[in-house]
């Protein structure tokens, strides 16, 4: 068939007019369909979203020293595929004498094929200036500086337990740092930036971007020249008695805002990567104690609470042995009949068990719980626990006679100061708070703590009659003349406990020895609480709360009181003779 | 022939001049079109590096606020305490003056002033 050439100019152009409709389709296709794909991929080969970092928020005590700040350091990385090979032993020798670094392992990681290392972390700014300034100079590529920041705390030791740390990624996981790592990390921003050959931005085509949020300054409630105070003291009495651990609180009973807080063994917050696990351990809030004796104000306040007894209803204390549920109790020395305020100033173990066995099981365990204990006191910190209360169900036949006593309960030392805040506070049970307020970096208020309330445990009256006989304790006639302070009334309780055998039982020979009290005794500025874990006095008979707690505590508190202006009263100026003192370390303890 | 060839080759004035001015705006267009993008990088580049320097800036005060709270901090000053560098002296007792008066006990719900407990602190 021939087909003239009109035809096969048509086909010509049909063929034409196809193949350029196929063209434009597909031009459609790329241009309008895939185009948010494509686009996607061009701008990942030149478009980088640049993080701006937050900076974290500061942590500050009462009066605005800084605990807790930020340091501008540089972290120095290292991108293989940029570094000139030839001059590999060149930046070995520089960096290892830079970076203070093995020169193998820079060897090893120079060697490698990865695009990104991190050669050291946290090098200073000026060093890392110094090593920028060589690195151009000999032209050496490949190694690149990253901004970053690093937790530093100025105070080092001092409130570790309390302030925390973070871990390399800025995040708090311990003390404040954790608790409040919400407030404190802030909100990173970011950019999306172009970059030319060469690496460097093209500022012109910047894209959207988004302003970082600083993070916001946490303020406790922890006074630093309290806390001083309590770490010399707490030092002090690491250094006499060499206990396992110790543990210091002071407290204001009225807001329940936490003054001062220590334990021992500690460490160095700057020093971190050097410290033990149980040097990290705030003992305050993790670490459960047999009371004691100290456990008898809960006792006490119960029964007077109930009406059960009045301060000057008289118990019979066995002369000194009782047996009850098959099994012996005794009193550190042969009391007869006993008024309950004494009970309370001897520290009568006989006397304490009958005024639990008056309100039965059920209701002495209600009490026990309403002031605070077996549940989680709710301060800010990190890790506290519950203690171990059992319900009367699971009593032996002879717990009513040994909880009342402070044995068979597991506490923790602040649940302790919790309950003492409670009788100095009118009977309230306060939210023990170390946090007073957070602000954001303009200085403006984000949130202020206020003081919380959690229930009413016991009548104004009944803590005032237990205060009334608290004030005994600490007195020639009580177990804790060494805690007095020259000046003041003071409002206390010694405790003595066996400590506890892990394995079952306790062990012998050792004690955890506390005292807890407040000052002044009628309008209460602090409740302090000392315990000494295992302290080893010159004789076993001198490890007694009273003795070895009740010293350290007047001590703290009489520096306490002078730093908070408390007016002494001129007729109790003279302080107790030091006879008087000495002589009491063969009175009875408890 | 010759009147052909003068018609011919006449140049339209008005027409190359026309011409002339367009060809003119496009180039000046082009060149500020130019001169405003070198303009705007060298703007950009400007602002790049005052951010570096401003970062700079900051690092250093940054540096600086460290460098003072770490001078400043209890634990520094006890130092400098026990070095002997500072010296304090003890404030005694007979040698304070309160503003605040002396409470004394109250007696159960008795009425008394508020005081400001916080005075000389």
């Amino acid at each position: 068939m021939r087909w003239s050439g009109r035809t096969r100019c048509a086909l010509v152009c049909i063929g034409f007019v196809l193949l350029f409709s196929a063209f434009s389709f597909r031009l459609v296709y790329l241009q309008l369909v895939k185009h948010e794909e494509y686009a996607g991929l061009a701008a990942e080969k030149h478009v980088y979203k640049q993080p701006i970092h937050a900076e974290r928020g500061t942590i500050t005590d009462v009066n605005g020293e800084v605990l807790a700040h930020n340091v501008p350091v540089a972290n120095v990385v290292l991108d293989t595929s940029h570094l000139n090979r030839e001059k590999v032993v060149e930046a070995v020798a520089l960096l290892s004498r830079d970076l203070k670094m093995d020169a193998d392992e820079l060897s090893e990681k120079l060697g490698s094929d990865r695009h990104y290392i991190v050669l050291k972390r946290d090098v200073p700014e000026s060093a890392a200036d110094a090593l920028r300034a060589k690195l151009r100079e000999q032209n050496l590529r490949g190694i690149y500086f990253e901004h970053d920041a690093a937790r530093l705390y100025p105070n080092g030791p001092m409130l570790c337990h309390v302030i925390g740390f973070t871990d390399f990624d800025h995040k708090g996981i311990q003390g404040v740092e954790a608790s409040m790592d919400e407030y404190l990390r802030g909100q990173d921003g970011y950019r999306y930036i172009e970059h030319n050959r060469a690496g460097q931005e093209i500022v012109l085509y910047r894209g959207q971007e988004r302003a970082s949020r600083d993070g916001y300054q946490v303020h406790l409630t922890v006074d630093l020249n309290l806390q001083n105070i309590v770490e010399n003291e707490i030092d002090a009495a690491v250094h006499e008695y060499s206990p396992e651990k110790a543990t210091i609180i002071l407290m204001r009973p009225q807001t329940g805002e936490i003054l001062a807080m220590a334990n021992r063994p500690n460490f160095d917050l700057n020093q971190r990567n050097t410290a033990k696990p149980e040097q990290m351990k705030n003992r305050a809030v993790i670490d459960m104690m047999e009371p004691g004796s100290t456990f008898k104000i809960v006792t006490a306040a119960a029964a007077l609470n109930e009406k059960k007894v009045r301060p000057d209803t008289t118990i019979y204390c066995e002369n000194g042995a009782w047996n009850y549920g098959g099994r012996t109790l005794h009193d550190h020395k042969a009391y007869g009949e006993l008024s309950v305020r004494d009970i309370l100033v001897k520290s009568s173990n006989i006397g304490a068990a009958k005024l639990a066995i008056s309100l039965g099981d059920q209701k002495f365990y209600e009490y026990i719980r309403r002031f605070g204990f077996g549940e989680r006191s709710g301060v800010e910190l990190p890790g506290e626990i519950n203690g171990v209360i059992r319900p009367p169900q699971n009593w032996s036949k002879i717990s009513i006679t040994r909880i009342p006593m402070g044995h068979e309960v597991a506490v923790t030392p602040l649940q302790m100061t919790v309950a003492m805040a409670t009788i100095a506070n009118g009977g309230k049970l306060i939210t023990p708070r170390i946090v007073k307020s957070i602000t954001s970096a303009d200085g403006q208020t984000v949130s202020d703590f206020s003081p919380s309330i959690v229930r009413q445990v016991v009548s104004p009256e009944t803590s005032r009659q237990i205060s009334s006989a608290l004030r005994g304790v600490v007195s020639d006639r009580g177990t804790a003349a060494a805690a007095s302070v020259p000046g003041f009334i003071i409002a206390g309780k010694t405790g003595t406990a066996q400590k506890v055998d892990p394995h079952g039982g306790y062990e012998k020979g050792k004690y955890i020895v506390s005292f807890i009290g407040f000052l002044p005794a009628d309008h209460p500025e602090f409740v302090g609480l000392v315990v000494l874990d295992d302290a080893k006095t010159s004789k076993p008979e001198l490890n007694y709360g009273g003795l070895v707690a009740g010293p350290i505590f007047s001590r703290v508190a009489e520096k306490a009181a002078r730093y908070l202006d408390l007016a002494p009263q001129p007729d109790l100026i003279k302080p107790p003779g030091a006879e008087r003192v000495a002589s009491s370390r063969t009175a009875p303890r408890h | 022939m010759s009147r052909h060839s003068r018609q011919l080759n006449r140049v339209g004035a008005a027409s190359l001049a026309r011409w002339i001015v367009v060809t003119a705006l496009l180039a000046v267009t082009g060149l500020c079109y130019v001169y405003l993008s070198l303009q705007l990088h060298s703007l950009g580049d400007r602002k790049k590096s005052l951010e570096t320097e401003l970062a700079g800036l900051r690092t250093q005060n940054d540096v600086a606020n460290v460098q003072i709270a770490a001078l400043t901090s209890r634990s520094a000053l006890q130092r400098r305490l026990k070095e002997g560098y500072l010296k304090m002296i003890p404030i005694a007792e007979q040698n304070i003056v309160r503003l605040a008066p002396t409470r004394t006990s109250p007696e159960e719900n008795a009425i008394r002033p508020v005081a400001n407990d916080q005075v000389g602190r």
